[in-house]
């Protein structure tokens, strides 16, 4: 009996013993399983005091405004939560007090709530909703710092070293930031870079400085109202920035300067987008094309007497088959309204020609100096001219200005409305269009910035974030990430949030593992290879309306 | 002296005439009655059987003094002379013997003790299949050492030995009285669904491992041997009626009844006959693992759900077999018509996704039938034991199939006759075996047509795409995105329970084609002869016999399963062997067993396979025994191997006989054929058959690796070779002995493969040459490669040979004893390891789908008290990996508790019994993708079964 139950003790603990190396088994799992990522370490970085020191994209500024879920959603918040598996501590950022964006002082609004998506393309929110009561105010609501992101929408690389900057009393005279203020709270005159350093950051990122130095003026059309920073200006400020970081051995990245006249604000409207299949503009055709023929004809005989070279080129024409360039004011042609005039008043057809338009013979000379004084420095735009985003809504509209202005002349209503028509008889006043001449300034800035960040960055040891390459292969061949495919058209793109400039969620999150990428390059960290990356899919391309 | 003796007996009995009448009783030790015993005139073929009672009745037409000797199943033999003419009364009282002691015929094809078969060989008679604590006598195969036996469904088990183990089982054959029971579409064995009727079955022998030197082709892996009961031995009329629950936690407790009747009577010692009737029905096990698992690999990954998972793939769940990226979509000049603005479809990813499943719940009803019925007429013309007998036997029912995919088979009709003729020296039988597959349909297609049949892919996945760019304009992320494209994508699909779901289901189950359907239709035939005789009564020299075969097979699928949508494929093999069997030294110790065969298939080369076995017998009682034997067995490729051309969605099942992938045809259209591969091909419908698989083909693990990284120097041509016979080299080694009052039975064996027959996935581009010499001109770019990123190519499963060592070993070793005095105790363990390099050879699967380790016990007592009986069955499976095309994943260690009582009425002739299996009730399952196999009680009424 007993030697029974030794056989048995024996087969069972066999069986036992040989169930715990099931090779078969084994090689299954090890095939089935997901490769294994290694884990995640951090280099020689000491992550556990970020601070992020920025403009607008620091910020996490989309849809033209500032909002709480944009903000959850700014690349440096994104980043944090990688850096937080390697113990970084908390990430505070001065939350705005509503998802409906836009500012107030006292009451008065002072920035609009964010646009939304309108079915076809960007709308102010309280298109679609109605009217909203921005709640947050910078005389009332300011949240408690300090804050490790300090990005401020709309600082330029000199506005990060400027005291009083963030001071509300400096504010009316414009000197001070609304965004800034909010994070100042006991010390106003505190320049942004002293708030960082304040907080003894051990790793931070200095990211789209210099963009805001060209951002102005390309977005005013570089009609003079914002200048392009002189280079030396933007090498002092960027050197003390890095310098001052550093000095208490803290590691970091920075980013170069896209080429912004690639973002859609700039991008969108193409230069013919009058279309005579239009029915407030197709009829129009051949009366238009009658006036401004009369207008070629000055110029083409301008030309021929030598007068001005060129001129003919100025001529405008109006497709009847296909879309029209619009018609803009080009101020490096030389201004010819006087000979235009002049040539117009010599001519003996010209007063039938007034007349033909229901005016008094006697109109003809006012006629002739009005024509001079509005085409003395126009043509029709070509691919080379760039309209800016809000051009979109303005053009075929009526210039209630230039309106006012022929009607004073003495024109009759009917008339004056329609040689007020914006693009078409009224040119696109400067701050519309970025002229060939103006997009080689901004290059030529931006090329002037990277070259010095390029040099900073390498001599300090810091990472350095390629975004003006990363822009334009967006631009052109789309960048991949997360199966989705991101261009920088706007709304279909999914990188360029509906303001044409500052980026969606997923754009944000993209630009996070771009971070993370050139970090894991420049300090040996495993940010990419360990798969701690942020999921591009994981954050929307839009906010609702609905989202309060 | 052994030839001499009958003949004298012949002459003497010619010369003088009179008749002995006998009566007795056969009972054990206990005094109980041994039904069916053999009671037979030594050297005469005159013979009777006890009845329930264990009483006989025999007239001898001999003068005294002879010897009558009475025999049953499991007890030792007893001898009593008869010296007077009168009639007189002879009490037998057998002394129960062991296993060991049964005598088998299958292992040598001459009856032999089991001890001293040279070959491994185990035995279930009448006593084991009474004794049994499984539900019927089929489920009680698994009780012995080195079987497993892997659940279909309620009523459909695969039987397999030594691994290599699939629910296609073409490796393990089974035949019933002589006749091998695969179905011809199929070609293997459904479980018992065509087999015998539990009051017929006299006895069963399993013959683990290659027996290809005597059984032919497909004997490689195992062989089981089903005999019924002679109507010339075992007259009269039997019946059982068992009733009971199945209870599973996902179908609940359902009805369960089982009943059938054997009548046989004797007309004359010229003739008898037999008929057999059995009729089950029942509840199969719900079938319903939503895990999701890998397309490309059919790996289980068990994370994976319909919510998290957007391309999500469930084993049980159809429909979402449906797959596409949604860059297709996002191509699709329809679609982008659609849109607003077609820049939008740029938010839409490049990602792939299922279309929503049905729960299998959903597509089948889950009754499970079975009706058996066979007949037979036998005629003794000389009333000697010369033979001539009829049988018909008929299969019917319904059942689950779990093969490439999931198959509700639906009133399939099988069908076998077999004319017989035979003494005890030779025999010449010819059978035919025909199926009807019935209104059997594929589960799988079902789900998927019934979702086009309410929405084509191209609107489903259109509208998805839609949704999603709607979704994520109105600030969803990518998931909830997903999430609402689903939502939009589905509304309004056809729910389970109503009349447009129900109408939809039915269309689709009755139509075969496999792009709108999921009927399947096959009507496929074999035609068997075969012959043997044994030379042994001839000479002294040695025991020596010849035989062969002949079978031709008629495949017609209609194209629904193999390439025969022209006509039926027909082919043949003829195969003969001989055996030669002596024995030496003193006492005939030594048993020496040689055989060869000889195989042609029309197909393919001829083989010979030859077997040599050694028998020694040790100790003065010769209670011990050692055998080693060295076989080689081969199998031709079953036919699906041969001829299939079978779509199961993501791929292509594709035979690999000389004549088959050109057979196969297909036209890629519409989104299977990018608009890029139009313009290179010139065409935007292209016509393409098999044979690029087999010469124009990547391995499929290098397009995925491909895939990840887009270097094209991670492609590794595959072009498989076209079938050929596998071959087995075996080599074994076992024991048995009688060691006190245990009785061991100890065997292990190491199988070689050559030119393993196996499964390979490739990727067949639409053009360019997989050298990757013809580019596209302009860019210089692969045409292949461009074929393979714009998804512009057929995947197929190709059967092949695989290249790869493929080895397996193992060992069982069972131990049987009397504990506490008459307490039957048994405890046996099987190991089987498989030697393969799995990771090394990543797109060849070897299917071997067994666990390491086995351990069976039993635990019993046929008469505890007078007349009642108890047995308990107790099994453990080690852990392993059930790889095969519907799904692959682990199948957890499990142990199972199968218990019975009985009580025997001999005044009824009755035996009541009430019996459990799975009585633990901790749901287990054998192979991924079944259902979970539950617990069931039942109640039995077996009535005059000897």
């Amino acid at each position: 009996m007993k030697t029974f139950y030794k056989h048995i003790l024996a087969l069972l603990s066999i069986a036992i013993i040989f169930s715990c190396e099931n090779e078969n088994v084994k090689d299954f799992r090890d095939i089935n399983s997901i490769e294994v990522l290694p884990e995640l370490t951090s280099g020689s970085v000491d992550f556990s005091n970020y601070v992020a020191l920025g403009a607008s994209f620091t910020a996490g500024y989309t849809d033209g405004a500032l909002f709480m879920a944009a903000q959850e959603n700014s690349f440096p918040n994104i980043l944090s939560k990688e850096f937080a598996k390697l113990g970084s501590g908390a990430f505070t950022q001065p939350l705005m007090n509503d998802n409906i964006g836009g500012l107030a002082v006292g009451g008065n609004r002072i920035a609009q709530p964010r646009l939304v998506f309108g079915g076809a393309g960007p709308v102010p929110l309280e298109s679609l909703i109605g009217p909203v009561t921005v709640t947050t105010d910078i005389a009332l609501n300011n949240p408690t710092g300090p804050f490790n992101n300090l990005g401020v929408p709309g600082a330029k690389s000199y506005h990060l070293l400027a005291n009083g900057y963030g001071n509300l009393a400096n504010l009316s005279a414009g000197l001070a930031n609304p965004y800034f203020v909010r994070m100042t709270g006991a010390t106003p005159d505190a320049s942004m870079l002293e708030l960082a350093m304040a907080q003894n950051p051990t790793f931070f990122t200095l990211s789209e400085i210099g963009g805001n130095d060209v951002l102005g003026y390309a977005t005013s059309g570089g009609d003079g109202s914002s200048s392009i920073t002189a280079t030396a200006t933007f090498d002092f400020a960027f050197s003390t920035l890095v310098t001052t970081l550093t000095s208490g051995g803290a590691k970091g990245a920075v980013t170069n300067v896209p080429y912004i006249t690639d973002l859609p604000h700039f991008t969108t409207v193409p230069y013919a987008p009058l279309s005579p299949a239009n029915p407030s503009f197709g009829p129009l055709i051949p009366t238009l094309n009658g006036v401004f023929g009369q207008l070629n004809l000055v110029y083409a005989y301008l030309q021929s007497v030598s007068a001005i070279s060129n001129a003919a080129e100025r001529s405008i024409v109006f497709s009847t088959t296909a879309a029209s360039a619009v018609v803009i004011k080009d101020e490096t042609l030389t201004d010819i309204s006087a000979q235009i005039a002049g040539v117009l008043n010599a001519s003996p057809t010209f007063p039938a020609f007034v007349q033909s338009f229901g005016l008094p013979v006697q109109a003809a000379p006012l006629v002739a100096n009005l024509l001079g004084t509005i085409y003395g420095q126009t043509r029709q735009a070509t691919a080379d001219d760039l309209l800016v985003l809000p051009s979109r809504s303005i053009i075929g509209t009526v210039n209630t200005a230039m309106y006012a202005y022929l009607v004073g002349q003495g024109l009759p209503a009917n008339l004056a409305g329609q040689f007020s028509v914006e693009g078409v008889t009224n040119p696109l006043a400067d701050k519309w269009v970025l002229l060939p001449s103006e997009q080689a300034e901004i290059k030529n800035a931006t090329d002037a910035y990277n070259a010095t960040i390029a040099n900073i960055a390498a001599s300090n040891g810091l990472a350095l974030v390629d975004l003006n390459t990363i822009l334009t292969q967006a631009t052109t061949t789309g960048l991949q990430s997360g199966n989705f495919t991101f261009t920088t058209d706007l709304v279909t793109g999914g990188l360029v949030g509906l303001d044409g400039i500052h980026l969606t969620a997923r754009g944000y999150a993209v630009m996070a593992n771009e971070f993370l990428k050139a970090i894991d390059a420049t300090y040996s960290s495993n940010f990419e290879a360990s798969g701690n990356v942020a999921k591009a899919g994981d954050y929307p391309t839009n906010y609702s309306p609905t989202l309060q | 002296m052994k030839t001499i003796f009958p003949i004298l007996l012949l002459f003497f009995s010619s010369i003088s005439y009179s008749q002995t009448t006998i009566t007795g009783t056969v009972t054990d030790e206990n005094s109980q009655p041994i039904p069916g015993a053999n009671i037979i005139v030594i050297g005469t073929s005159t013979g009777t059987v006890t009845d329930f009672d264990g009483s006989f009745t025999l007239k001898v037409n001999l003068n005294p003094p002879f010897t009558l000797q009475a025999s049953s199943v499991g007890f030792e033999t007893v001898k009593q002379q008869v010296t007077t003419s009168n009639s007189q009364t002879f009490n037998f009282i057998l002394k129960e013997g062991t296993s060991l002691d049964e005598v088998v015929i299958s292992a040598s094809r001459t009856p032999e003790r089991v001890f001293e078969s040279p070959v491994t060989v185990e035995r279930i008679g009448l006593k084991e299949i009474k004794s049994t604590a499984s539900a019927d006598f089929y489920d009680g195969l698994e009780s012995l050492k080195g079987v497993d036996i892997n659940t279909n469904s309620l009523t459909f088990k695969s039987v397999n030995t030594r691994g290599f183990a699939t629910f296609a089982n073409t490796r393990f054959m089974q035949r019933v009285d002589g006749m091998d029971n695969a179905a011809p579409t199929l070609n293997f064995p459904l479980g018992n669904l065509l087999g015998m009727v539990e009051t017929d079955v006299q006895s069963i022998e399993l013959l683990p491992g290659a027996a290809s030197a005597l059984y032919g082709a497909n004997a490689f892996n195992g062989i089981l041997f089903m005999q019924s009961k002679n109507p010339f031995d075992y007259p009269g009329i039997s019946a059982y009626y068992k009733q009971g629950i199945t209870s599973q936690e996902a179908a609940g407790d359902n009805d369960y009844i089982d009943y059938g009747f054997r009548a046989a009577h004797k007309f004359s010692n010229k003739f008898a006959a037999k008929v057999n009737f059995s009729y089950l029905r029942g509840t199969d096990w719900v079938a319903n693992d939503t895990r999701g698992k890998n397309r490309d690999n059919t790996f289980i990954e068990p994370n994976s759900t319909r919510e998290n998972d957007i391309d999500y793939d469930g084993v049980n769940v159809y429909g979402d077999l449906a797959s596409t990226n949604l860059r297709v979509v996002k191509a699709n000049p329809d679609f982008l018509a659609q849109l607003p603005n077609p820049a939008l479809a740029n938010l839409v990813p490049d990602v792939n996704v299922s279309r929503t499943g049905y729960d299998e719940a959903d597509l089948t009803d889950y009754n499970a039938k079975s009706i058996k019925a066979d007949w037979g007429l036998f005629f003794r013309p000389w009333e000697n034991d010369f033979e001539i007998q009829y049988v018909g036997k008929i299969g019917s029912g319904s059942t689950i199939y779990q093969g490439s995919n999931r198959y509700s088979i639906k009133n399939f009709f099988l069908q076998q006759h077999k004319l017989e003729i035979k003494n005890d020296n030779f025999f010449v039988r010819g059978y035919l075996t025909a199926d009807n597959a019935g209104d059997s349909y594929d589960m799988v297609f079902t789900g998927v047509n019934v979702n086009r049949q309410w929405k084509s892919d191209n609107q489903w996945f259109g509208e998805y795409a839609g949704a999603f760019i709607q979704g994520t304009l109105a600030g969803l992320n990518a998931d909830q995105a997903h999430a609402s494209a689903r939502a939009a994508a589905d509304t309004g699909r056809l729910e389970p329970g109503t009349p447009e779901f129900q109408a939809a289901f039915n269309k689709v189950i009755s139509d075969p084609d496999i792009l709108t359907g999921s009927q399947l239709k096959s009507e496929s035939k074999i035609y068997h002869a075969d012959g043997n005789y044994n030379f042994s009564h001839l000479t002294d020299f040695a025991e020596i016999q010849a035989g062969g075969s002949f079978r031709q097979y008629v495949l017609n699928s209609g194209g629904s399963i193999y390439t025969d949508r022209l006509g039926e494929i027909k082919y043949s093999e003829v195969g003969y062997y001989t055996q030669f069997q002596k024995k030496f030294l003193e006492d005939d110790r030594l048993k020496v067993t040689a055989s060869i065969r000889y195989d042609k298939s029309e197909l393919f080369d001829a083989f010979f396979s030859p077997r040599i076995s050694l028998g020694y017998n040790i100790g003065e009682d010769e209670n011990h025994n050692v055998r080693a034997s060295f076989q080689t067995g081969f199998r031709n490729p079953d036919t699906q191997a041969l001829y299939i051309g079978l779509n199961v969605g993501p791929i292509i099942l594709l035979g690999g006989a000389p004549d088959n992938p050109e057979r196969d045809i297909r036209t890629a259209t519409g989104n299977d054929l990018s608009p890029t591969g139009q313009a290179i091909l010139g065409t935007s419908s292209y016509t393409y058959n098999g044979s690029g698989a087999f010469n124009n083909s990547f391995s499929r693990s290098s397009v995925a690796a491909f895939a990840a990284s887009q270097n094209p120097a991670d492609l590794q041509i595959a072009n498989p070779g076209l079938i050929k016979p596998e071959q087995v080299s075996s080599f074994e080694v076992g024991y048995r002995g009688k060691v006190n009052s245990f009785t061991i039975d100890f065997s292990t064996y190491y199988n070689q493969y050559k030119d393993f027959i196996a499964t390979v996935d490739v990727i067949n581009p639409f053009y360019g040459d997989v050298q990757l010499t013809q580019t596209f001109p302009g860019n210089g770019l692969p045409l292949a490669v461009i074929a393979l990123a714009n998804e512009d190519f057929q995947a197929y499963r190709a059967y092949t040979n695989s290249t790869a060592d493929v080895s397996s070993y193992g060992a069982a070793m069972g131990v049987n004893t009397k504990i506490f005095g008459n307490y039957d105790l048994g405890v046996n363990y099987t190991y089987a390891k498989l030697d393969f390099d799995r990771k090394a050879n990543p797109n060849t699967q070897t299917n071997f789908n067994t666990p390491e380790h086995k351990v069976k016990a039993s635990f019993g007592n046929t008469d505890l008290f007078e007349n009642f009986g108890f047995n308990v069955a107790w099994r453990w499976s080690d852990n392993y990996v059930w790889e095969a095309s519907f799904a692959t994943g682990e199948v957890p260690a499990y142990q199972v508790f199968d218990a019975q009582i009985n009580l025997r009425v001999p005044s009824l002739k009755s035996t009541f019994k009430a019996g459990a299996s799975n009585l633990l009730g901790d749901e287990y399952f054998t192979a991924v993708g079944t259902g979970r196999i539950g617990s069931m009680y039942y109640l039995s009424w077996t009535i005059n079964n000897l």
